[in-house]
């Protein structure tokens, strides 16, 4: 270990130098590109354990303590090839985990029977969905009707009154329609309203989501707690499913955070799942996508491909809050479309996406319709009868969705289309969406919607040929040589700089052109590139959001309970799971994520998560038995650096930039010791009371590590 | 209440309190005499990201087309808020008819970057970097604005000169001069608010300060300098003044954050943030739905904002900016598709309001921009060129703006 440390700081004065990014810092005199520094064939590789370590920040989450040894006793090369091919590693410590969330193994269908979101709701409340009959079911679907026609009611009455100005702020997406409950047929139209969806705040997880139905009534009796609290868990479970509004959710309200673990105490997955979804299916939902997402993250063993699920949600981005059923669709888009496809062809995975009910909705082609196809005629004909004033919406023509696919999909902005290009691919895709998308029917070709005649795109002629057309397209897109440039363009700024170097890039396209897209071998061929290995680009990626979060987690080793105050993190942090509202997804680059307002919350962020301040979450930093002692040539007199040189290794095994540490050591003798001087004071005095000095002691570590957690080089991999 | 007439009274020109609509030069020529003692003038710039439809924003009620275009979506001529008998305002922009009425709000119609992109994210990187067409630059308009000001007058600056109310700093505020990205002034404070820096926060100083990694070094630096002025202001104090009620959206509360920091006194030269919601393809509604929620938020906002700003409204300059416009027809889904020129707001104490500017290209069919959109007449740089020049004293444009040759004497005058 301390050879390897002292090779990567060596190696760090170099990374400094790094290409890209550098606009924010620059200073005046320094170019903002530096290209001398551009990796090559020539420029000098990384060896021995800084090529694990290299390896693990690129290709996982960040590493855990041990993590470096493992990969050193598997052999990099075939824990990379493992790696490539995730069916070869066991994952029955994490399915074990995921098994908290059963509502996840659903398919959309049943998803949305069972929790039912709120357009479902408004439509049993219209009596256009028959409430299921039967416990525990029929009391999931009544609370969240009371719940819901309570708000209309209270609505209505706002309404009467004519609020000043300050009060009308928009509705949200999953504000407006529950305040119409005719609204329900049609997706919802509100697609990019970032302030009220930060209102409904759904990446918050938090239960000040849903406004307070049951407010009217009185606080629950303090006894009354204590008896429900006391039953066993299926009794427990019963009592709750018998209560209604507002009964319900006042006693829910009345709960002190203690008394709400107690709640949960001793449930099953499936009992849980049902407490929570009384209190709010939809929400339940939500909740349960971000923690298995987050659970994946952290605790995968096949790391790198969720590193390529997480790259392509990104690639392939939808917005959580598009409507009240992409929540829904989001778990099946994820779980049967992205994470299997992850590390296969890309063509097959541009074929799912296109065809998953998530994509139809998110970018409006299911609501795209040929002008001149049958449906339009029909509804033109139909239109045409009516009085001016209660005509429809015309259908007609989206092009979002055919304008996302050339530009954020396949061919990239400069891949060489036209406007009437994107016009063609719309006018193909017609009749590509969603049967019954408020139940969860899935992708369906409806051939009266789409337009007839052949289309040219990029001067390639599709002929007439109903859904195949797509298909062909599809295939056409996959397959050109911008596509193979786009993508390896992307995966390399992913995997390797924010500025790759053009040969590499090159060198990925060929083999995306020779092997029909298949995304492992296009990854293969960046792992044995020479610019990949280039000290030149060690640790020159600075981690976006969700990668410092899961990072630190993974570093600290932490026990989690609770995934809630990671999403809330990156929600502060502008990066929430599932929220980036435009289909270009969150940028890879290093510029967007150094700033200000960033840097304060990844440092409160890292001294939460030491000092266990993150309810649900307990990092240990004692030392473990089985820890090695730290290396004898680093022991020294100082207490305090024995124990920062302890922590240092296993939450930075790359090391700290030796002045950063020098300040560290410093400001820790100068101010802090001198208030809690635990280490020093039990190291030098033995007659201190144990358990005092245990205390300041873990004090200590937990200020050490969040120092090292928010430090400049974790911000790094 | 007037605005112009708090100027008036703060500068002893009684003699005039109580009449609205004053004009402009007499405004500027009562300020010029205060002009010693007046801070320095602020720039606040709003971009509205998704591609803001402009037809039914600002609406030219007397063109025949935009009716027989738009059949479902228009906004009738009965309910427009009319300006000058040919535009008029979407209905939900109520509280922009008083700002508009007194001189304060200036419209620039048929504006937006020349560049014939329709995606949204080159679109937003052309307008910010100023530079439409060029993808290689690498800071924004205003950061290089802040430059020119610096290449005329030599000042000292804050941390807070240039704040960004979002997460990140956008590519607007990018480059040379240190900008500041916070979400939440209340927040913004390591290892826990209080009267002094707390342990962690000082060693993270030191940490950051020492690190040999320039990017961390320096951002660091600014970070800690922010975070202490930042606590000697007291922003968990602030009270919106006269009346001013912000709508409770992000939008609203971003605005009033800016006014809390332009408040503090912590020098903020240049304010940005940005409000999203505008890429309505579908349903976006007419007199009521989608975009009239959206205005009504952005201009309630807006409006709070300049009551707030009461007095120093005199020498803030407000500009909102959307990437591209919307197709001129509405498109099969009750919504509109990525189109070409817009429409721009320009806000301030100085500004020549009450007037619609920019040459009228006409809806008609030969009219339109490739058959599609509203055609471009005036380039967005011109009007954020006269901005950042009289706003910032900017007046070399060559830097603020390369290769697009703006010169004064094309200048809308509308400052």
């Amino acid at each position: 270990m301390p050879f390897f440390r002292s090779t990567v700081s060596a190696q760090l004065c170099i990374c400094l130098l790094l290409p890209s990014g550098a606009s924010l810092a620059q200073t005046p005199d320094t170019p903002a590109r530096n290209t001398s520094t551009r990796p090559g064939y020539h420029s000098p590789q990384l060896q021995g354990d800084a090529r694990i370590l290299h390896a693990l920040n690129r290709f996982t989450f960040g590493p855990r303590p041990g993590d470096v040894e493992v990969v050193r006793s598997i052999g990099l090369d075939k824990w990379f090839a493992q790696q490539l091919h995730p069916e070869t590693i066991d994952l029955s410590d994490l399915n074990q985990r995921l098994a908290q969330y059963p509502a996840m193994q659903l398919s959309t269908d049943r998803l949305l029977y069972s929790l039912p979101s709120n357009a479902l709701i408004r439509q049993a409340l219209n009596g256009r969905l028959p409430v299921p009959t039967g416990e525990p079911l029929q009391a999931v679907y009544e609370n969240q009707m009371d719940r819901i026609s309570a708000r209309i009611t209270q609505q209505r009455q706002q309404d009467r009154q004519p609020a000043p100005a300050s009060q009308t702020a928009p509705n949200g997406p999953a504000g407006s329609p529950a305040m119409n409950p005719e609204a329900e047929a049609a997706p919802n139209p509100n697609p990019m309203s970032r302030a009220s969806t930060d209102a409904a705040a759904p990446q918050s997880m938090s239960s000040s989501m849903e406004p307070a139905a049951g407010s009217s009534a009185t606080p629950f009796d303090t006894l009354l707690i204590q008896d429900i609290l006391g039953l066993p868990p299926q009794q427990r479970v019963s009592r709750l499913v018998s209560m209604r509004q507002p009964e319900l959710d006042a006693f829910l309200k009345s709960l002190r955070p203690k008394e709400r673990a107690d709640l949960n105490a001793g449930l099953t997955p499936q009992q849980a799942e049902l407490v929570s979804a009384l209190e709010n299916p939809e929400r339940t939902v939500i909740e349960e996508l971000i923690a298995q997402r987050l659970t994946r993250d952290i605790e995968s063993s096949a790391q790198l491909q969720e590193v390529m699920t997480d790259f392509w949600l990104n690639h392939f981005n939808i917005y959580l809050q598009k409507n009240e059923v992409m929540p829904y669709e989001l778990v099946g888009f994820e779980r049967d479309v992205i994470r299997p496809l992850a590390l296969g062809k890309f063509e097959d995975l541009l074929e799912a996406t296109a065809h998953s009910p998530a994509m139809l909705l998110y970018l409006d082609n299911a609501s795209s319709i040929g002008p001149h196809s049958v449906a339009a005629e029909r509804a033109s004909r139909n239109a045409s009868r009516r009085p001016p004033n209660q005509r429809q919406a015309p259908e007609g023509l989206n092009e979002n969705y055919a304008r996302e696919l050339m530009e954020l999909h396949t061919l990239g902005v400069n891949g060489g289309y036209t406007q009437a290009d994107v016009t063609q691919v719309a006018r193909i895709l017609t009749g590509w969406g969603v049967a019954q998308p408020q139940r969860g029917g899935g992708f369906e070709f409806n051939p009266n919607r789409h337009e007839p005649g052949t289309k040219k795109v990029m001067g390639q002629k599709f002929k007439e040929h109903g859904e195949d057309e797509g298909r062909a397209l599809l295939h056409f897109l996959a397959t050109r040589p911008a596509t193979a440039q786009f993508l390896s363009r992307q995966l390399a700024i992913r995997f390797v700089s924010d500025d790759p170097p053009q040969p590499l890039i090159d060198r990925m396209a060929r083999t995306y052109m020779t092997s029909g897209g298949d995304i492992a071998q296009v990854l293969d061929t960046l792992y044995h590139s020479p610019e990949f290995w280039s000290t030149s680009v060690d640790r020159a990626k600075i981690k976006t959001p969700i990668e410092y979060v899961v990072s630190a987690v993974r570093a600290s080793d932490a026990s989690i309970d609770n995934l809630r105050p990671l999403a809330n993190a990156l929600r502060q942090m502008g990066m929430p799971l599932y929220g980036c509202i435009p289909p270009s997804g969150y940028s890879w680059k290093s510029t967007n994520w150094v700033s200000t307002g960033s840097l304060v919350d990844r440092m409160n962020f890292a001294l939460g998560l030491a000092a266990n301040r993150l309810p649900g979450i307990f990092a240990d930093w004692a030392p473990q038995p089985q820890d090695d002692p730290p290396p004898s040539a680093e022991q020294s007199s100082d207490p305090i650096a024995n124990e920062e040189a302890r922590l240092e290794a296993e939450l930075l095994p790359g090391g700290l930039d030796a002045t950063t540490r020098a300040a560290l050591l410093q400001q820790f003798h100068d101010q802090i010791a001198q208030r809690a001087p635990g280490a020093a004071l039990a190291a030098a005095n033995p007659n201190v009371n144990p358990r005092r000095a245990a205390n300041v002691l873990q004090r200590e570590d937990q200020l050490l590590a969040g120092l090292l957690i928010g430090s400049p080089d974790f911000q790094r991999r | 209440m007037s605005t112009s007439r708090r100027f008036f009274l703060r500068n002893g020109a009684f003699a005039l309190a109580g009449t609205t609509a004053l004009p402009g030069f007499l405004v500027r020529s009562v300020l010029a005499q205060a002009a010693s003692v007046a801070p320095t003038r602020r720039l606040v710039v709003i971009f509205q990201r998704g591609a803001a439809d402009g037809l039914n924003i600002v609406v030219p009620h007397r063109e025949k087309n935009y009716y027989a275009m738009r059949p479902s979506i228009a906004i009738p001529q009965s309910q427009v808020l009319d300006l000058d008998g040919f535009f008029g305002l979407h209905p939900s922009l109520a509280s922009f008819k008083p700002l508009y009425d007194q001189g304060h709000l200036a419209i620039v119609h048929a504006v937006g970057s020349p560049d014939m992109t329709r995606s949204h994210f080159d679109a937003q990187d052309f307008m910010e970097s100023g530079t439409p067409g060029n993808k290689s630059t690498r800071d924004g308009w205003l950061n290089r604005a802040l430059q020119a000001e610096d290449l005329r007058r030599h000042a000292s600056h804050t941390a807070f000169r240039a704040v960004a109310l979002s997460a990140d700093v956008p590519l607007t505020l990018a480059g040379q001069i240190p900008a500041i990205a916070l979400n939440n002034v209340n927040n913004f404070a390591v290892g826990g608010r209080g009267p002094t820096s707390s342990p962690a926060a000082s060693a993270f100083e030191a940490m950051y300060g020492s690190s040999g990694d320039r990017i961390f070094h320096t951002a660091g630096e600014e970070t800690f300098d922010a975070v202490q002025m930042l606590r000697a202001a007291d922003p968990s104090q602030y009270a919106p003044a006269n009346g001013a009620a912000y709508p409770a959206s992000e939008f609203g509360s971003n605005m009033r954050q800016i006014a809390q920091l332009l408040k503090a006194n912590l020098g903020v030269e240049a304010a940005f943030t940005d409000v999203t919601g505008w890429d309505t393809h579908q349903n976006q509604g007419s007199v009521n739905g989608q975009l009239a929620n959206r205005l009504r938020d952005f201009s309630d906002s807006i409006a709070a904002f300049w009551r707030d700003m009461g007095d120093s409204a005199e020498d803030i300059t407000l500009v909102t900016m959307s990437e591209f416009g919307r197709t001129a027809r509405e498109n099969g889904t009750g919504g509109t598709d990525h189109g070409h020129a817009n429409v721009m707001f320009v806000l301030g104490g100085h500004v020549r309001g009450g007037k619609v500017y920019g040459r009228w290209p006409g809806l008609d069919n030969d009219q339109l921009n490739q058959g599609r959109d509203l055609a471009l007449t005036t380039d967005y740089r011109q009007v954020l060129g006269e901005v950042v020049a009289t706003s910032l004293g900017a007046n070399n444009l060559g830097l603020v703006f390369p290769g697009a040759a703006i010169t004064p004497n094309r200048f809308l005058r509308l400052a």
